[in-house]
């Protein structure tokens, strides 16, 4: 893949916040480089920092050590060229879905952001909630809508905050493959945080896993794979349990009782 | 059809209210049937509505209400619009919020009729000062109101804002001020409300127009009945302002509730 803009390089990057007038540490040493167009996925326990990892890249923690640099520049706060689909869809309630899905498009003529809108409620399914507000949204959908938001910007790097997280199997399966054919269409980066180490593994390009107390990173594993990827083949099921194993879930070592 | 019940109860509810008032209204006239009271004093309802329909008649009604309106609309003008902009920007900036909040917090405690001799003495007794001290009245509930609305956006909606780099005036019309909007109505429904009281507390100091004239005079000539008509009429054009405004909430606020009625 041919090298874009919007090479993310993040560099002995520590994170601490101040607890009850301690410093908590948060994030530890975290190193990683993640080209332009790749998709990673991160993975790891509550509470690890994974949207502190998350927030910094976007520009809403300024306060850390370490460098995180985006095309060589210390990211200083949000830009436009990075997206969010935040943890909590966080869709406006006094804007319709529609509006919310234009919330992001600046200096576009009207009819331009109608298409644009009409397309993406399309892309998540939405289409007939367009003038609807969110409060009659149900989590999956108001979810989805927030996905259509992050879309609809364009962004060069997405970030994905457990953005499946309130879907039911069918409909999360269903977004996954619509998530992998908007990043091959659309060949933007994007950071998907998810606790399905499944999702993880069909989507990534590598899977980053963190550990908690600080939140280090752990092992980042390559998914070598061809896409679309089949969840039920023999290789993706070894990834999937090498994965488990470093959550000691691992099921291949059985420990053997003996009377 | 669920709609419908929904209709049927609201019907219920109206009936409801009615009950209370209806049966001081006979208990009054009771009172006054059975001798309890002179007429003198407790003027029964029926002479009322016919003061009512009189007063009505000669014009003398519509124009103390229109001069007292007129004074209600500058004072709530001047007071809400002044309040509305300073909890604005309190809401905006903590600084000035450090600054200016303790004070106005202090000035809210001294009850506001007892600045009536003092309005007086500096603007006079004319006009202005009635509508200063309406606006004083319209003041307080939306410096407060509009503060609280604007401070309370929560946090996850101006990152949201900052994500997508919203700044000023976009920022303040697209984010800010939906978002306090619900705070904001109750702030105008508040002052308009006491700027109805306070009209007719200023009138009563003095004046020669408006309802609250009306009744003063009225008194002094001891003509009880105008004097409960003007209660009636002060009653009446307070609850409408409120419904009018409770109507209006309801448009705006249409994004807070959903089909099962949970807020949002
Ligand atoms: N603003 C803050 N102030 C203080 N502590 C914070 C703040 N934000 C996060 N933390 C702490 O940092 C740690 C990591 O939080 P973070 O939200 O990044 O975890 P996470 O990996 O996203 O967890 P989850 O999977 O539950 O979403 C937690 O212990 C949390 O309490
Ligand atoms: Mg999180």
């Amino acid at each position: 893949m041919s090298i874009g803009k919007g090479i993310l390089e993040i560099k002995n990057l520590s994170k601490s916040f101040i607890v009850d007038n301690n410093p908590l540490q948060v994030l530890n040493d975290i190193n990683i480089t993640i080209p332009p167009g790749n998709f990673v996925s991160i993975i790891g326990s509550s509470g690890c920092g994974k949207t502190t990892l998350l927030r910094i890249v976007l520009g809403l923690e300024t306060n850390y050590e370490g460098d995180a640099l985006i095309d060589g520049e210390q990211i200083e706060g949000p830009g436009i060229n990075r997206g969010i689909v935040f943890q909590d869809h966080r869709l406006l309630p006094w804007l319709t879905v529609g509006e919310n899905v234009a919330f992001g498009l600046d200096g576009k003529s009207r009819k331009e952001t109608e298409v644009i809108v009409d397309e993406h409620l399309k892309l998540v399914g939405l289409n007939g909630f367009k003038s609807a507000y969110p409060c009659q949204l149900s989590g999956g959908m108001a979810q989805r809508a927030a996905i259509a938001r992050a879309l609809a910007n364009k962004p060069e790097i997405l970030l994905l905050d457990e953005p499946l997280g309130s879907l039911d199997a069918m409909t999360r399966m269903h977004m996954q493959k619509e998530l992998e054919r908007i990043w091959l269409f659309e060949k933007i980066t994007m950071i998907l945080v998810t606790h399905d180490v499944e999702e993880a593994i069909y989507l990534g390009d590598k899977v980053v896993i963190m550990s908690s107390r600080p939140g280090v990173i752990k092992k980042i594993i390559d998914i070598p794979f061809t896409r679309p990827r089949d969840r039920s083949s023999y290789e993706f099921m070894q990834i999937k349990s090498e994965i488990l194993e470093e959550f000691h879930l691992g099921v291949e070592h059985p420990f053997i009782y003996s009377i | 059809m669920s709609k419908s019940l929904l209709k049927r109860f609201e019907w219920k509810d109206k009936l409801l209210a009615l009950i209370v008032p209806l049966l001081v209204l006979v208990a009054w006239q009771s009172a006054v049937s059975l001798q309890l009271f002179s007429e003198m004093i407790l003027v029964p309802p029926l002479t009322v509505m016919n003061t009512l329909v009189d007063l009505a008649r000669t014009g003398d009604l519509t124009n103390n209400i229109i001069s007292s309106l007129k004074r209600v609309l500058s004072g709530f003008l001047l007071g809400a619009s002044t309040g509305f902009f300073l909890g604005l920007l309190m809401g905006l900036s903590s600084l000035l919020d450090r600054f200016v909040g303790p004070l106005i917090k202090a000035c809210k405690q001294v009850p506001q009729f007892a600045l009536m001799p003092l309005i007086i003495l500096w603007f006079g007794i004319d006009e202005v000062s009635k509508v200063v001290f309406i606006s004083i009245g319209a003041f307080f509930p939306m410096v407060f109101n509009t503060y609280q609305g604007v401070s309370g956006v929560p946090k996850k909606y101006r990152e949201l804002a900052r994500v997508f780099n919203y700044k000023s005036f976009r920022y303040l019309t697209k984010v800010i001020l939906p978002g306090a909007l619900p705070s904001i109505i109750t702030g105008v429904r508040h002052s308009l409300g006491l700027s109805w009281m306070f009209v007719v507390g200023a009138e009563l100091f003095g004046s020669e127009s408006g309802v609250g004239y009306m009744m003063v005079w009225a008194r002094q000539l001891f003509q009880i009945d105008i004097v409960m008509a003007g209660l009636f009429v002060i009653g009446i054009i307070g609850f409408t302002m409120n419904i009018i405004l409770q109507i209006i909430e309801k448009r705006v606020l249409r994004w807070r509730v959903s089909f099962d009625g949970r807020m949002a």
